[in-house]
């Protein structure tokens, strides 16, 4: 699977709403961040958690969000971040448009 | 911790006011006894059926034993002392740190460095990742509920909790171990040591530096 | 509901209990034998597995655990499921390791 995202990107996590053994917590979802580097490809842990090691690889990468935007009580900085690491099929793009607000 | 403690404890599970702290959930004296009951006959049927060879559990002991803060301090003190080898750090933790003979065993290892407007530092919500290959296990408190839960919410007052108030305006980067990375905060260099020399400079180093909840204090 | 019981980044909670405490026998064993279970040669057991062992075996399990107890009930629940062995024979190995360890042994001269 070639990488969709690359640093500078604007990521949507995505609810998938799967059950099982998944990586990517709560308190990210339906939540935009920007993407800070590729960290390279790996087997999906949804399918590693199943017994499942035929593949395929999933991109993986770190992903930067603004503390402010995770939680509206937030009490410190507007710089202060909270990076985290998401597989491929957790994102989509994030529009210019929404970008905008 | 008895089991009527136990039964206190989940009873409680959301009223996080009654004492001020979050229980850790330890065995007890019985607890650690089941445990090692539990352990000796999961060993014994992996050997009868070959899985496992007699004295190995014993070795992977001693292997995994091996690894503790000296590692991790023998790197940040490199890192102080060499700037390109930071560099190399910065850009491939797990090659560079091969360099010093060090291997890790985990994915591949993300350094982050500390400066006067950054300070990072690194938890995991979901489980209790932790680069046991250079820290080898983590401590009690960082596997503990209160930790994975608040970290990343509110990080400066947990940072607060382990004595440790950043300067204004210093930002706070929060690192969710979650999946195949694993983390290692590259703390500042203190004042006064600069004429110290490598092994010296690692003596300065602390577990909680590298995780985070602390920082390197000057030198006298 | 699709948030596991574990997912519990961003929920309140009280102070860190900041207390360091000893790695015990047992807890080195458990993590020893999920290292080897895993490992290159063996295959067996993944730490995905292992963690989704401890993500389904049940929250009033998981929250009246010590973590090297979730990790090694999570352990043999997926073993079992692998047919590696089967309950009876662990609750059997379970009483032998118990007679052992209830059995003084008396000093040596």
């Amino acid at each position: 699977m070639i990488p969709r995202f690359d640093a500078g990107d604007r990521v949507l996590v995505l609810d998938l709403g799967k059950s099982g053994h998944v990586r990517t917590p709560f308190y990210v979802r339906r939540h935009s961040g920007v993407v800070l580097h590729r960290c390279g490809a790996f087997l999906n842990p949804e399918d590693l958690a199943i017994g499942n090691v035929a593949g395929p690889v999933v991109p993986l990468y770190r992903v930067g969000f603004a503390m402010t935007d995770l939680w509206k009580d937030y009490r410190g900085l507007p710089a202060d971040m909270l990076c985290i690491e998401l597989y491929d099929h957790w994102l989509n793009p994030v529009e210019a448009a929404v970008r905008a607000d | 911790m008895s089991d009527q403690e136990h039964t206190h404890d989940h009873a409680h599970s959301h009223d996080h006011a009654h004492d001020g702290h979050e229980p850790l959930v330890v065995e007890d004296e019985a607890g650690n006894i089941e445990g090692q009951i539990l352990v000796d006959a999961l060993q014994t049927l992996l050997v009868e059926r070959g899985l496992v060879f007699p004295g190995e559990v014993r070795r992977e002991i001693e292997r995994i034993e091996a690894p503790g803060v000296h590692l991790g301090a023998k790197i940040v003190a490199r890192a102080w002392v060499d700037d390109d080898f930071r560099t190399r750090l910065l850009a491939d933790g797990k090659s560079a740190v091969a360099e010093l003979g060090i291997g890790v065993g985990e994915a591949q290892l993300i350094v982050v460095a500390n400066d006067a407007d950054t300070h990072n530092f690194v938890c995991c919500t979901l489980c209790s990742c932790y680069p046991r290959s250079i820290l080898g296990q983590p401590p009690a408190w960082y596997i503990s509920k209160a930790y994975r839960a608040r970290a990343v919410r509110e990080p400066r007052a947990v940072l607060e909790e382990f004595g440790l108030v950043l300067p204004d305006g210093v930002r706070v980067l929060v690192h969710d171990s979650n999946a195949d990375m694993r983390y290692l905060v590259l703390p500042q260099r203190p004042k006064g040591s600069e004429g110290l020399g490598e092994d010296q400079l690692a003596g300065l180093i602390t577990r909680d530096c590298m995780i985070g909840v602390s920082v390197v204090g000057p030198v006298a | 509901m699709t948030r596991g019981y574990h997912d519990i980044g961003g929920n309140a909670a009280g102070a860190i209990p900041i207390v360091e405490l000893p790695w015990l026998q047992w807890e080195k064993q458990v993590e020893a034998i999920r290292n080897l279970l895993g490992d290159g040669t063996r295959r067996m057991m993944s730490l995905d597995e292992l963690r989704r062992g401890f993500e389904s075996f049940g929250e009033d399990k998981y929250k009246k655990l010590s973590f090297y107890r979730r990790r090694i009930e999570a352990m043999i629940d997926v073993l079992i499921e692998k047919e590696v062995f089967t309950r009876e024979e662990l609750d059997a190995a379970i009483a032998d390791a118990r007679a052992r360890w209830e059995t003084p042994v008396p000093c040596q001269p």
